[in-house]
């Protein structure tokens, strides 16, 4: 198994986000589904996974309703809604950018003490 | 994107729905451990294991729920809900402080309410039509001398103190003098004209009633620019010929009383004093015609329906025609941009140039000049009457409010140095000091709402309250005084505002403080000295108001007892008052006169009646008629309607022949008028004796003539019968005038009279059989005010009883107030100091000595504060002077009383402290905390 590495701050947000844009999904199933994609190197705190929900569907970037699980207990769906979808491109072009930037400015560096 | 709207949405939705997000939350939380669970189940572990498990890699449910809640906004919803139930709760466990706190806050607000709304609408609040500020009223100022010699309206004598002719203002004018003014008036818009006719009967379907009717020029509404609700406004075209234009257009208050407010009003017929009149249109319920801001005439009518109405009089010319009468009231518009001064010099050479041409100006008259005055308030006579009291009322209120913004500063201030502990715990504890800010604030505004709201329903009770009792009980009276949400608002915020200011201000310093100072401190250490001041500084100012009030107090009540204890000359009881007023049009001279004597005459029949008589200017009604006095073989002074001339002059009656025995006022000597005065015998008069004295000093005035006319030429002389005792004439507060009695059998004219009745039985018994003898004679004649002589007296007495009562209910409450003041402030300096007294007792102090140390300290500051109210009350007496009656302002003996009272309640209210301090055990005292 991998080395496990704790999520960033202000990333599990971004992570929700594109694990329900891929369908719909109760608590539980983003968790698993993060973890999955991540090839289980991801740390998520399991509890802090709800407030975060929580804040994303009060800003109207996910819904949710109430439905059955595979083994017909009821449990809550969260799935993505329009404000949700463009937030998620944004951010992802964000990342991107900005992940792009650290990464020439970390290589630039190497660079550097190389010479 | 994150939109405010989303937020706002879910943020109702969370908070209306409070259980149901509750239980969502639980289980979704259940569902998740449960579904982990039993994935670790599938990977080998036992099912309690797993759940264990499970919980653990979830975390503290508890904490992530309030995580949770906060994502949703619920954050400090959930605190305030906190805040609110321990601010319920330590409320609660103060029900002492709790209730006095509300109580006098609502007492404040509800009462400054009311009084500042009433004063509002009688003093400030401007006509109900659009731009009322250019409306200018115009009158007239002449002095003694001015060729005015005859009136239909009011004559004032104008504040002009260094003018050596007293000037005297007019508010009517002729109507030819009107019409040559509009004609030639370039310097206002189009003037406009109205006048009151007062009351007049009104017939509709069949039933009659009174009415207010006022006469208005045809531009009247075009110019006051504005438009009935239903129907047409009054025309110029009405206003023509004469006796022409019988149309009406009715007050929204009369539509209301005589037709229902039924639409089919229009082209309805009525008969206002029996002469048939069309109904055109309907006000709407804003404007209240020209006259009056608070009170509509129910009849507005074209000034060319006078004659219709009012008989020749005075020249014996018609109303209109005459160039005599002055009675005729104007208005007009300024125009822009031309000034008041500008307007008043052009009108005064028209006003001039239209009484020479109208009058002969004989040798020695003056002409008047013309006075341009604000006309946004009509008239307002209201103003002119009732401004003092509502001032002394407005400045009691203030001192109500005041003392209430006092107490809630100084509770607020001695609870939050009773709290200094609790939030030092609470900040050590972690609690942000915003935290532990927004807990007082939610604390004093909650008291702070709970009197509000307490006060804004008094207030909304009470508005209509005191125009009401203002009102006279037998009277229709239709002015509302709408409650003023500004004023609330103001009165509300400023008390408010008190409190919120005295429970944050100590918290603020509280906790800006370190922690530990506060925590250590204890009651040894010193830095409470400056609190406890300011506290008793509080004090002595709340001891000064309820001086002010208390004193007040105690003079309104002084004059009312006073007042009562007046014996007016005559028996008060057992009299039944009402007017029959005989229309000049059905009635012309001399047949009024007879048709009165009939009644007189038909009453006296009536079984239960002991005696029956009628005068025209009755006793305490306040009203007054001044004549001319000149004594056969004097030299005459001619009578001029200056207040000088007025007070020299006696005041008359002209009665029925009972009327003496019917009064029961005591004869002095001479004889009463008996069956044998007739319109046809000689003139007779009874003096009283306050005329006797004046004007027949040493001599025995029986047999004496004299004339009573403006000018003595054309009068018959009249002789003295008889000398009666004085007698109260217009008010029971004015001392008995020299007064003479005639019978007004023996006057050309008598248009109405107030009947009075003497019958051992009830009011209400007796009028039916009374209605029903009047009836009898002229079944169209309604009897008007009816009402007992007592209740007119106490309508008399009306101002004096509502500030009595106000007066002593708002000293009581300062009083009060007051009481729980130095109580508080006292209380909290004992137990401030209970080490010290402690280490006093212990140094071998005496137990009375201890007690007299407190006493002495709250006795400073009712000195203290007694003084400076005594020194307010002395400078605000000038105000209330002539309100009162039979004490003076700076009566030593109310002051005094006033300031002993104040003394003993304030060491009264000490007592309790201070006995607690001398029983302290030094012991305890010391180890005290």
């Amino acid at each position: 198994m991998a080395k496990q590495v704790d999520l960033m701050q202000g990333t599990l947000e971004m992570l929700i986000l594109k694990a329900v844009s891929l369908g719909k999904l109760h608590g539980y199933g983003v968790l698993l589904r993060i973890q999955q994609i991540s090839g289980e190197q991801l740390v998520i705190q399991q509890g802090s996974l709800y407030p975060a929900l929580y804040r994303l569907e009060h800003e109207g970037a996910i819904k949710s309703e109430w439905g059955e699980s595979e083994n017909n207990r009821r449990a809550k769906y969260y799935s993505l809604t329009a404000a949700g979808r463009k937030q998620l491109a944004d951010e992802t072009e964000k990342w991107n950018r900005m992940a792009g930037i650290i990464g020439s400015i970390l290589q630039l560096t190497t660079a550097e003490n190389k010479s | 994107m994150k939109s405010p709207w989303s937020r706002l949405k879910s943020w109702i939705r969370s908070v209306s729905r409070g259980k149901r997000l509750e239980a969502d939350m639980e289980a979704e939380i259940r569902f998740h451990l449960e579904a982990r669970a039993a994935d670790l189940v599938r990977e080998g572990l036992g099912p309690s294991e797993a759940m264990r498990q499970a919980r653990l890699e979830f975390g503290t449910v508890a904490a992530h729920k309030d995580a949770m809640r906060s994502s949703l906004g619920l954050r400090w919803w959930d605190q305030l809900g906190e805040d609110l139930r321990y601010g319920f709760r330590i409320l609660r466990k103060s029900p002492g402080f709790t209730s006095i706190a509300v109580a006098s806050l609502a007492l404040a607000i509800g009462a400054n309410t009311t009084i500042f709304s009433v004063a509002n609408e009688m003093l400030l609040e401007n006509l109900g039509v659009p731009h009322p500020g250019q409306l200018r009223l115009l009158t007239m100022g002449g002095d003694a001398k001015v060729v005015i010699h005859m009136i239909w309206g009011d004559a004032d004598q104008l504040p002009d103190p260094q003018h050596q002719n007293q000037l005297v203002r007019y508010d009517g004018f002729t109507y030819p003098v009107y019409q040559q003014l509009r004609a030639n008036n370039h310097v206002l818009q189009d003037l406009f004209a109205f006048k009151s006719l007062g009351r007049v009967n009104v017939t509709v379907n069949g039933a009659a009633q009174t009415a207010d009717a006022q006469l208005v020029s045809g531009n009247f509404y075009q110019q006051m620019q504005v438009q009935p609700v239903l129907g047409r406004s009054i025309l110029p075209s009405d206003d023509g010929a004469p006796g022409s234009g019988t149309v009406a257009v009715i007050s929204d208050g009369f539509w209301s009383r005589a037709f229902g407010r039924s639409p089919a009003v229009l082209g309805k017929v009525i008969d206002v004093d029996m002469t048939p009149v069309t109904i055109v249109g309907v006000n709407s319920r804003s404007f209240s015609g020209a006259e009056s801001v608070q009170q509509s005439p129910d009849l507005f009518m074209p000034l060319s329906t006078m004659p219709l109405f009012r008989a020749p009089f005075g020249d014996s010319k018609p109303v209109l025609a005459s160039t005599q009468l002055y009675w005729l009231q104007v208005m007009a518009r300024a125009r822009p941009g031309l000034s008041d001064e500008q307007a008043r010099a052009s009108l005064d050479v028209a006003l001039e140039a239209a009484v020479r041409a109208t009058t002969t100006i004989k040798k020695g008259d003056t002409l008047p000049h013309i006075r341009v005055e604000s006309g946004s308030k009509g008239l307002n006579y209201i103003a002119h009457q009732y401004a003092k009291p509502l001032y002394v009322l407005l400045v009691m209120v203030g001192a109500v409010l005041l003392m209430a913004c006092a107490n809630m500063a100084n509770l607020m201030l001695a609870r939050s140095s009773a709290r200094q502990r609790e939030m030092s715990v609470r900040l050590a504890l972690g609690a942000g000091r915003s935290r532990v800010l927004r807990q007082v604030l939610t604390e004093s505004l909650l008291l702070s709402f709970m009197g509000g709201i307490i006060g804004l329903l008094l207030g909304y009770l009470c508005r209509s309250a005191l125009p009401h009792l203002i009102a006279k009980a037998w009277d229709y009276s239709d002015m509302e005084v709408p409650f003023n949400w500004k004023v609330f608002t103001f009165t509300a915020t400023i008390t408010i505002g008190t409190g919120i200011l005295f429970g944050i201000l100590p918290a603020w310093a509280a906790t800006r403080a370190e922690i530990g100072t506060a925590l250590k401190q204890s009651a040894q250490t010193a830095s409470r000295r400056r609190r406890a001041w300011n506290g008793k500084g509080i004090v002595a100012f709340q001891i000064g108001v309820s001086t002010v009030l208390v004193i007040a107090a105690w003079l309104f009540l002084r004059t009312l007892i006073n007042l009562n204890s007046v014996d007016p000359g005559f028996a008060v009881d057992h009299l039944v008052l009402f007017e029959i007023d005989a229309p000049s049009l059905r009635y012309p001279a001399p047949k009024d006169v007879a048709m009165h004597a009939r009644l007189e005459e038909a009453l006296s029949a009536v079984p239960g009646v002991e005696g029956v008589t009628a005068s025209d200017a009755p006793l305490l009604v306040g009203m007054q008629m001044i004549t001319g006095f000149h004594v056969e073989g004097t030299p005459e002074v001619e009578l001029s309607p200056s207040p000088e001339d007025m007070n020299k002059f006696p005041r008359a009656a002209d009665v029925g022949t009972d009327f003496i025995s019917v009064m029961k006022i005591p004869m002095v000597a001479g004889r009463a008028f008996t069956r044998q005065d007739t319109e046809t015998s000689a003139k007779v008069a009874i003096i009283n004796q306050a005329l006797a004295k004046r004007f027949f000093p040493h001599q025995n005035p029986i047999g004496k003539r004299f004339s009573a006319g403006p000018t003595a030429k054309d009068t018959k002389w009249i002789e003295i019968v008889g000398v009666c005792a004085d007698t109260r004439y217009d008010a029971l507060r004015n001392n008995p005038p020299p007064m003479h009695f005639g019978l007004y059998r023996q006057q050309p004219e008598m248009g109405g009279l107030t009947y009075i009745v003497r019958t051992p039985m009830k009011a209400e018994a007796i009028v039916p059989s009374l209605r029903a003898a009047v009836q009898r004679i002229d079944s169209n004649l309604p009897l008007l005010d009816l009402r007992t002589q007592r209740q007119q007296i106490d309508d008399d007495l009306q101002q004096e009883r509502i500030f009595a009562s106000l007066s002593t209910g708002f000293g009581l409450l300062a009083l009060a107030l007051a009481c729980v003041g130095i109580y508080g402030i006292m209380a909290y300096t004992v137990a401030q100091r209970t080490n010290e007294i402690g280490i006093r007792l212990a140094l071998g102090a005496r137990r009375g000595q201890v007690r007299g140390m407190v006493l002495r300290e709250s006795g400073w500051l009712a000195v203290a504060g007694v003084a400076v109210g005594i020194l307010v009350a002395l400078g605000l007496g000038r105000l209330v002077e002539s309100l009162l009656y039979g004490v003076k302002a700076t009566d030593p003996l109310s002051v005094l009383g006033a300031s002993l009272l104040l003394l003993a309640v304030a060491l009264s209210s000490g007592w309790i402290p201070a006995r607690r301090a001398s029983r302290l055990e030094p012991m305890d005292a010391l180890r005290h905390e």
